[in-house]
């Protein structure tokens, strides 16, 4: 897979000084954005970083670049810096892509794609793309963004546009391998426990979204469908062996409203991996994992530079004992002021419930017994361009 | 004397007005772009990214920077101000499905870029001379 994503990167990149006759022709663009943010909690630590006493380990640094060497064919590359708390701290890959767009019916990208599944993954990482600090983390948990942001692969794209004014479809389809580092958050509810990953883990993926933009004006409705298997080298205190899940099925439906100043967004979503861990001459593990997580949330925009919003978020572990670590509820207030084109700032107010979620936000950190009630204060401050 | 000067002033700001009030954007194509009339929903799509054809015609969007004619055809067409709307083709671009549209400094470099450019589209105020282009009817 490695080959085949060299191969077509440099077939795309090929053809650029073969198509084009000067930069301008090109049309070259450099474009990024930086953030800084704070935290701080009552109690507890969260995402890594020591919050419980005020924490701005949380930077992030993207830089975009794209040309456009034929009118269809569009290659790009973006590169990101990321830092929160114990995680991160390196320049990573965001995506490197060659998009063909035949028509408005059919595109395909190509590379290290964004993987288009749900309603905000193809943009959880751009912070200047909405008014939240945090997204609801049950779906979207922010310290797993460079797991779940991509995959290796491709995907095929387009519109389509129905008879008898009935709107229109916006489809997406993938396929490819999704790969977790071995310290990536995704796998810390585990390696907290003492299990170990050497190299990671990864596994195919394959999908579809379709998003209706309907008759009804500003009103879109959705649904998307991941499968996803996972597997990898694995150790436990001295033993050592393998992990593996079978093949399980990611549903998102989600809606979207727009009206003059007001927008409500909701989304639901089912992980249900089932892990099994076999370990030589060890004991064979099953950890079986269903999470049924969903939000639904609001903003408006008092003004053109202040758009304040709310949401409310919640993620059960279905499988989970009957206590604080099956779920976690966050009610939060958000607001976004936008000093000029290039500055804004943030500030949001969470009320969390529960330790239990995707990524296990208080993992990792210096808590010697987690509460299971907290309040997380976030500030901060972006520049994009 | 003073009487005359105040009634001077009073007519040339009533101008000012009248002739702000009835100022309007009109949207421009390259020759290529073989179409005379679009919907709303349609032109809104092109210049928010969502599409790159008009009734199969492939086209480029090129904006103004911040102006009169910009603000106008915003609030006209868009519903949004300067920021939402380029913070939405900011996030198209940084999640590789468009590259920034061009944004020219005003009327006249509009004009030029249209004409010159298979597929461009754009928008200008409707006293500025535009020879050369189309004008599109918006539905």
């Amino acid at each position: 897979m490695n080959r085949l994503l060299v191969s077509a990167l440099a077939l795309a990149l090929g053809a650029i000084p073969a198509a084009a006759q000067s930069l301008d022709d090109l049309n070259i663009q450099i474009h990024g954005y930086a953030t800084q943010g704070f935290l701080y909690t009552t109690q507890n630590n969260i995402f890594s970083t020591n919050s419980s006493n005020g924490s701005p380990a949380w930077s992030e640094a993207v830089l975009n670049l794209t040309a456009v060497p034929t009118p269809k064919l569009r290659v790009g590359v973006q590169a990101r810096y990321f830092l929160l708390g114990n995680y991160g701290n390196t320049i990573s890959l965001d995506w490197a892509q060659g998009d063909y767009k035949f028509n408005e019916k059919i595109g395909f990208r190509f590379g290290k794609v964004k993987t288009p599944e749900g309603l905000f993954n193809e943009v959880q990482d751009i912070d200047s793309a909405y008014i939240w600090s945090i997204l609801p983390q049950g779906i979207y948990p922010v310290a797993t963004r460079t797991s779940i942001l991509t995959h290796l692969g491709g995907v095929v794209y387009g519109n389509i546009k129905l008879p008898a004014k009935a709107g229109s479809i916006d489809y997406r389809a993938w396929d490819g391998e999704r790969i977790i580092a071995s310290n990536d958050p995704l796998l810390a509810s585990f390696t907290t426990k003492g299990f170990g990953f050497p190299n990671g883990a990864n596994g195919n993926i394959f999908g579809g979204t379709l998003r209706w933009k309907t008759p009804v004006q500003g009103l879109m409705l959705g649904a998307s469908e991941t499968g996803n298997n996972q597997g990898g080298q694995a150790t436990l205190a001295t033993f050592t062996g393998t992990t593996t899940t079978q093949t399980f099925q990611i549903p998102f439906y989600f809606g979207q409203y727009e009206h003059k100043r007001i927008t409500v967004d909701y989304e639901y979503m089912r992980l249900p991996p089932h892990y099994t861990f076999v370990f030589t001459g060890g004991p064979t593990i099953k950890v079986p994992l269903d999470f049924r997580n969903w939000y639904g949330m609001g903003t408006y925009k008092v003004s053109d530079k202040l758009v304040v919003g709310t949401y409310f978020s919640s993620s059960i572990n279905r499988l989970a004992a009957l206590d604080s670590s099956r779920y976690q509820k966050d009610w939060a207030l958000s607001a976004r002021y936008d000093v000029n084109s290039f500055v804004y700032l943030k500030g949001e107010q969470h009320f969390l419930d529960g330790i239990g979620g995707i990524a296990d936000a208080y993992s990792n950190t210096n808590n010697t017994i987690v509460q299971p009630q907290t309040k997380l204060t976030i500030l901060k401050v972006g520049v994009s361009f | 004397m003073k009487k005359l000067l105040y009634a001077i002033l009073l007519v040339a700001s009533a101008s000012i007005f009248v002739v702000q009030a009835k100022a309007q954007v009109i949207v421009i194509a390259n020759p290529s772009v073989k179409v005379s009339e679009v919907s709303k929903s349609d032109l809104v799509d092109v210049f928010t990214g969502a599409s790159t054809s008009l009734k199969g015609s492939r086209v480029t969007p090129v904006l103004l920077m911040e102006s009169v004619h910009h603000e106008l055809f915003l609030r006209t067409y868009i519903a949004k101000s300067d920021g939402p709307f380029r913070n939405g083709w900011k996030s198209l671009v940084l999640s590789g499905q468009a590259s920034m549209p061009k944004s020219l400094p005003n009327d006249a470099a509009v004009v030029e870029f249209v004409r010159n450019n298979q597929g461009a589209v754009g928008y200008i105020g409707d006293s500025t001379p535009h020879d050369g282009v189309i004008v599109l009817t918006i539905k």
